[in-house]
């Protein structure tokens, strides 16, 4: 497996890209909606603590990403109709800006109730707007809302991606898989059908 | 706290010796006074102070061995200007305003290192009673003076934030204590 992607398939980094931000978004995204579980205040406090540093650990990898997507590109698309293609291309615009826009929202959510910002115990970061009590309640409610547009836009990308392996039997789960080999392209071997 | 026999000899001494310097009475001004504290929470500094607290100051640069101050204060006038650490510290993890609604710090003595003048002291809070030393700078002004003092109190000897709350990598073990006190004397 290469680093960078070639035309069969992603390469080592963007897939490692891909599976560490799916795997920490949902999960600390999970447990931000669990956090009143918490049986003691200060249980909650590092709780809280964690989510943040979790949260800010998406937002340095989504931004590196970013950065690895412009410059690697990506395999071509698979042949499939007009619409499906760009409707592929809607919902990764989207999982790209929600893993930006989402712990964004959880900094400018906790720069608004005036909590300290660390990085695993180890740095702190700035507020990015003053306190503001007014703005508690609403910018909470962004945070969590953009969480659930988040799982409604993963129906699309998991649907799509299970369809097209399982029903159209393409490369299109396989070439993203940790350890999927491509098929081999139908047009080397000859109708697979 | 008043100590007669003290402020007695303090002025047989001043009428029998003119000149000789006498430690001074003075009242506070509270609207030009603050008793203040910075602690850290996750790595960060924030500052709290007490709004309700009395002081008794009796204070001579050149009178050391007759100068005392004796502070109360009420614990439960905390404000730090976050609304869930001033809903949490009245409570009985931290301050315990129920058992014991005020903290007492009086002096036992002032010395000198250097120029600098410390009030060693106890302060009593929390129930538990504790030496702690305070730096001193002392300042006269026409009608009266200005005093500022500092310190560390350590904030597990007296059992602020204990259990859960001992983590010092989350609420820092050490608590800087300042006051700065407009003084007229009396």
């Amino acid at each position: 497996m290469t680093l960078r992607s070639t035309t069969d398939r992603w390469g080592a980094i963007a897939k490692a890209f891909h599976w560490t931000i799916a795997l920490a978004i949902l999960g600390n995204g999970v447990f931000g909606l669990l956090m009143d579980l918490s049986h003691s205040p200060m249980q909650k406090i590092n709780w809280l603590a964690l989510h943040k540093s979790i949260g800010l650990t998406v937002l340095a990898l989504a931004l590196l990403r970013l950065l690895w997507r412009w410059f690697d590109g990506r395999p071509p698309e698979e042949p499939a109709p007009r619409w499906q293609q760009w409707s592929a291309r809607a919902v990764h615009a989207f999982l790209y800006a929600l893993i930006v826009a989402i712990p964004l929202s959880g900094w400018w959510f906790n720069s608004v109730t005036g909590k300290p910002l660390q990085w695993f115990k180890q740095f702190n970061l700035p507020a990015l707007v003053p306190k503001d009590d007014t703005l508690r309640h609403f910018a909470h409610g962004v945070h969590e809302y953009l969480f659930w547009f988040l799982l409604l836009v993963l129906v699309a990308h998991v649907g799509a991606a299970l369809k097209h392996h399982v029903f159209d039997n393409d490369n299109v789960l396989r070439r993203m898989l940790p350890f999927g080999r491509p098929r081999p392209l139908p047009d080397t071997e000859g109708d697979r059908r | 706290m008043k100590r007669p026999v003290l402020s007695s000899v303090a002025l047989l001494l001043a009428l029998a010796f003119p000149g000789l310097a006498a430690a001074t009475d003075y009242t506070v001004q509270p609207a030009a006074s603050k008793l203040g504290f910075s602690g850290s929470f996750q790595g960060e500094t924030f500052n709290g102070n007490f709004d309700t607290w009395t002081a008794a100051i009796r204070y001579d640069p050149a009178d050391l061995a007759h100068a005392a101050f004796d502070v109360t204060v009420t614990l439960a006038s905390v404000k730090t200007g976050d609304s869930d650490r001033d809903s949490a510290l009245p409570g009985s993890d931290f301050f315990d305003v129920a058992k014991f609604p005020t903290a007492h710090f009086v002096t036992t003595g002032f010395r000198r290192n250097g120029a600098q003048v410390i009030a060693d002291g106890k302060l009593t809070l929390r129930g538990v009673t504790k030496p702690v030393s305070l730096d001193v700078t002392f300042q006269p002004a026409a009608q009266g003076a200005t005093l500022d003092v500092d310190g560390v109190v350590h904030r597990l000897d007296f059992g602020v934030g204990g259990g859960e709350y001992a983590d010092t990598s989350v609420i820092g073990a050490d608590v800087k204590v300042t006051a700065h006190l407009q003084l007229t004397a009396k």
